[in-house]
């Protein structure tokens, strides 16, 4: 196919306003596939993709379209829809001349919409507005367009569909055609092609999704990764349409598969550039950025017989999933079990999630926790990623914390309660941009601790539900930082310890402390609670002494019936666990984590 | 050999609200076809032994007539008696009778055990009982001018919405009744009983164990020689002792439970299938494990806990061998005074989770 008649374009969208139904829609109007064929959402192949309604990886898929009386391959490539996967969606823009940028026609623009707006103009892509889910008794078409018009569209650019009853489509499609520029790459330079996604088959070993931007590909050519160095022999070329098509070349401008038995995803990095071992491209394509996990916890197993199976469960994970990271940990209350690193907190609780529903382990996680960076004493840097790895406060000089910059979307009658929320989370107010006058999008720095604690849940309480938002990472700031332990009976649980803004330790100490004495059961003794920051104690609270525990009468009728009793309550120690000489059940941290979320 | 029997009655004129034992309402035409199946069960299964207690519990055996107490005393006739034999019956006020206790005594009874439970009316009608102090007052001086001086009082506390002062009256009043033992239960509401079912609550923990510490405190006069029971010397009660040393004893009547030969068995406690001579329906069968725990359980419940040597004698091993008690011992929740191993007083209302911790590790020797 000549470069001429093929466009490749996304979808971006808010959660939720229908990118991948659109999709679905587009592959069936090309006759990609029938109807009969069509399971909702075809390009989300998980379940869990489908339930939450988000895609997690990607897929290009491409299609055959004919128009005015020629052919063209149209490259649909899919991104992920959350802020935790924003440098994976840019690598997927790069690949890309044209983006479609869905909004829901009852919902309108959202923070996302915005964000991913301006991830495509960074991307230099074309863009095309689209209305999507007109067929809704609540859409508000006008509302929704003069949305669109106050963020840089003109109103006759918009296309208005119902990817549900298949309205709009095919002009749609005609835009895509007529809008989207072709790709303009030099077949005849030396191979640039970029890395937009990666994928394990337990055949194959990693296939690597790529858009050639200059020269051409071949079955058996020796390709180069020019980050890592690393050469491998093409085994295959394909394409899905969206069967796998098996091709011998892909050319400047097109998009599709390339597998070379490489054994492990963590050696492909998106975003890095393939070029030919014997004709190497001088410069590899601009934008390439190594994934760092943001976000920190310890994953148990519930069950610790299951530390083997989640070892297995992660490492199975992990092979599709370069940024997942972990290492196993070991902790006094909770025993084995791993310090798990992610992208952000959806991507935690979507790996916890599918460990849960896909490999039946039941987990407790820790507190998420940042990345800190703590300065000592002798001038060294140590980066701390677990309250664990905290030095000793007397080593300390200074301690820096991740910060970013969030765009909090929201009607107007919020702006009171969320300037309110983001001043207790310690935010920096930066400024507020009006889209209409019901509408605004207010931006605060805030320290990323504060957004993985409870942020989002209180945001959703404080609009109820109206407000969305987005971040992204601008650097560390000085902070002053503190680890609280949390003690039974003198003793440190060092499951519940977390790293905390001094400010902010007292409060947080209290509703632990409170909580605790709630769930743990009286004991023989009486038992204090404490939270401290080092010595120092901030919260206390004691869990009054057992009074009775007795079988009151013991006679003949009675012996039987009084050891089962005692059976069942040595059943119940067993499921505690020691911490000292205190007996803690596990419900205890298991609720304490999950007011932390 | 068994040297202990209880026999079971299970009739009631009244059924008390808080009760989960095996009881059946009164009646005439029952009460006659059960006391000759009593009999026949007795007959299958008694082999002879000489008896060092006797027991006969309910429901109420107070609450047969005179005629049907003579046939019952007959039908017991077969059990042979040690000389010092313990026969101890429960009694009930409101259908005990002077004739009562005077033909209980003649057929060789010497123990009465009496359910007072409280003397407060507004309890008592919750309790669905009744109770008249006067009469309370003159059987019990009645039963002392006869010689049947080996009496029980029982109490119960810890009734919903009652107080420490309610408490402490009724001991004032049992006080005035001087007799040689008490025995005191906090009240557990079970379920299949009305006051379960009509939803009443437990009071607080701390106010049980506060009246718990108030009766300890009042009957200070008296040896606390068991979690809930309290006596003048000579007084313990022989037949419970059998059940807190783990030893063997016969169990008659509808719902009896007995430990015969290494099994620990429970009649029925249907009426139609007990009257149909189906008389055994569940059996453990105890291992040596099992007896063990049996034995650490029941010993601990009095303040002389597990005999070393009676210990090791049964069980050809060391109690500390099997059970990890070190830290117990060390933390002062068991006492080693060279011959038995004991819970002391202070942690008796804690009991259950001494044994639990004594139980939990078990190591095969």
């Amino acid at each position: 196919m000549k470069q001429e008649n093929i466009r490749n374009f996304c979808i971006i969208a808010h959660i939720d306003h229908g990118k991948s139904t659109l999709a679905d829609r587009i592959l069936e109007k090309t006759g990609a596939i029938s109807k009969r064929e069509l399971k909702d959402q075809m390009l989300d192949s998980m379940d869990i993709e489908r339930e939450r309604g988000i895609t997690i990886k990607l897929n290009a898929v491409q299609l055959l379209y004919h128009h005015q009386g020629e052919d063209y391959y149209l490259h649909l490539i899919d991104t992920p829809g959350h802020v935790d996967f924003s440098y994976e969606v840019s690598r997927s823009l790069a690949a890309c001349e044209g983006s479609l940028l869905v909004v829901d026609a009852a919902q309108g623009v959202e923070a996302q919409t915005l964000a991913n707006l301006y991830l495509a103009l960074d991307n230099n892509l074309t863009v095309i507005p689209v209305v999507n889910k007109i067929d809704l008794p609540s859409a508000d078409l006008d509302k929704v367009s003069t949305e669109l018009e106050n963020i840089g569209f003109s109103r006759d650019e918009i296309i208005y569909t119902s990817a549900k009853t298949g309205e709009g489509i095919d002009e749609l499609l005609d835009a895509i055609i007529q809008r989207i520029p072709a790709p303009k790459g030099d077949v005849s330079a030396p191979l640039k092609a970029l890395i937009f996604d990666s994928l394990f088959d337990s055949y194959r070993g990693v296939i690597i999704s790529i858009r050639v931007m200059d020269g051409e590909i071949k079955v058996h050519d020796m390709m180069k990764m020019m980050e890592t160095g690393a050469t491998y022999e093409v085994v295959g070329l394909s394409i899905d349409t969206p069967k796998e098509k098996h091709i011998t070349s892909l050319k400047a401008g097109e998009v599709g598969y390339v597998y070379a038995s490489i054994k492990s995803i963590s050696d492909v990095f998106v975003g890095d550039t393939i070029t030919l071992e014997n004709r190497p491209a001088t410069d590899a394509l601009p934008g390439y950025k190594p994934m760092k996990p943001m976000v920190y916890c310890g994953l148990y197993p519930i069950e610790s017989n299951k530390f083997e199976d989640l070892r297995e469960a992660l490492e199975k994970l992990k092979l599709n999933d370069a940024s997942l990271s972990f290492e196993p940990e070991t902790s006094k209350a909770l025993g084995f079990g791993f310090r798990c690193g992610f992208l952000g907190l959806l991507h935690m609780e979507i790996i916890e999630e599918r460990i849960e529903r896909e490999f039946g382990i039941d987990l407790i996680a820790t507190s998420p926790s940042v990345v800190y960076e703590v300065v000592l004493t002798d001038g060294t840097t140590v980066m701390v990623d677990s309250p664990s790895k905290m030095p000793k406060r007397e080593l300390i000089s200074k301690t820096l914390e991740p910060y970013v910059k969030t765009s909090i979307f929201t009607p107007s009658d919020y702006i009171g309660p969320i300037m309110e929320l983001c001043q207790d989370k310690r935010g920096t107010f930066l400024n507020m941009d009006y889209l209409d006058q019901t509408r605004v999008t207010i931006h605060y720095e805030l320290p990323l601790s504060e957004i993985v604690y409870d942020f989002f849940d209180k945001l959703k309480s404080y609009t109820k539900g109206y407000a969305s938002f987005d971040y992204e990472l601008i650097g560390y700031k000085q902070s002053n930082l503190v680890k609280m332990d949390i003690l039974l009976n003198g003793e440190i649980v060092d499951a519940l310890s977390v790293i905390v803004h001094k400010d902010f330790a007292y409060n947080r100490g209290k509703v632990v402390v409170e909580k605790l004495k709630e769930i743990i059961p009286r004991q023989m003794f009486e038992v204090p609670i404490q939270a401290a920051i080092g010595t120092h104690v901030i919260a206390r609270t004691d869990i009054k002494a057992l009074r009775k525990n007795v079988l009151a009468k013991c006679y003949g009728g009675d012996v039987t019936r009084k050891k089962k009793l005692l059976e069942k309550q040595k059943e119940g120690k067993k499921r505690m666990k020691k911490i000292g000489s205190v007996e803690v059940p596990q419900e205890a941290f298991l609720s304490i984590l999950a007011t932390d979320k | 050999m068994v040297k202990s029997c209880y026999i079971h009655i299970p009739f009631c004129k009244k059924i008390c609200s808080y009760c989960d034992f095996c009881k059946l309402f009164y009646s005439t035409h029952y009460v006659d076809k059960y006391l000759d199946t009593l009999k026949e069960e007795i007959h299958n299964y008694y082999h002879g032994e000489i008896l060092d207690t006797i027991y006969i519990g309910g429901g109420t055996p107070s609450s047969l007539s005179m005629d049907e107490l003579k046939k019952l005393f007959s039908i017991l006739s077969i059990l042979k008696k040690s000389d010092s034999c313990e026969v101890t019956m429960e009694a009930n006020f409101d259908s005990i009778t002077k004739e009562k206790i005077d033909l209980f005594q003649k057929f060789g009874g010497n123990r009465i055990s009496f359910g007072l439970e409280t003397t407060h009316s507004w309890i008592l009608e919750k309790m669905r009982r009744s109770l008249d102090l006067d009469y309370v007052k003159s059987i019990i001086s009645y039963c002392k001018e006869i010689g049947l001086d080996n009496i029980n009082i029982d109490l119960m506390y810890a009734f919903p919405e009652e107080t420490l002062e309610d408490v402490s009256l009724d001991l004032s009043f049992i006080l005035s009744l001087d007799v040689f033992h008490i025995s005191t239960y906090s009240l557990i509401l079970e379920e299949h009983t009305k006051l379960y079912i009509e939803g009443e609550k437990n009071i607080s923990e701390d106010l049980d164990y506060e009246m718990y510490q108030l009766i300890c405190s009042k009957l200070s006069n008296y040896d606390h020689y068991e979690i809930s029971n309290f006596a003048k010397d000579g007084y313990y009660s022989k037949h419970n002792f059998c059940y807190w040393r783990n030893e063997e004893y016969y169990g008659f009547g509808l719902g009896a439970s007995g430990y015969i030969d290494d099994v620990r068995y429970s009649n029925t406690r249907s009426i139609s299938h007990y009257l149909q001579k189906k008389f055994h329906n569940l059996e453990e069968n105890l291992s040596k494990y099992d007896k063990m725990e049996y034995e650490v359980i029941l010993n601990l419940r009095t303040q002389f806990g597990i005999s070393k040597d009676k210990f090791f004698r049964i069980y050809h091993c060391h109690l500390e061998d099997v059970y990890d008690i070190s830290s117990l011992l060390s933390d002062g929740y068991l006492v080693d005074d060279g011959k038995s191993i004991s819970i002391p007083k202070k942690y008796w209302y804690l009991s259950n989770e001494i044994l639990v911790k004594i139980l939990e590790v078990y190591r095969d020797e």
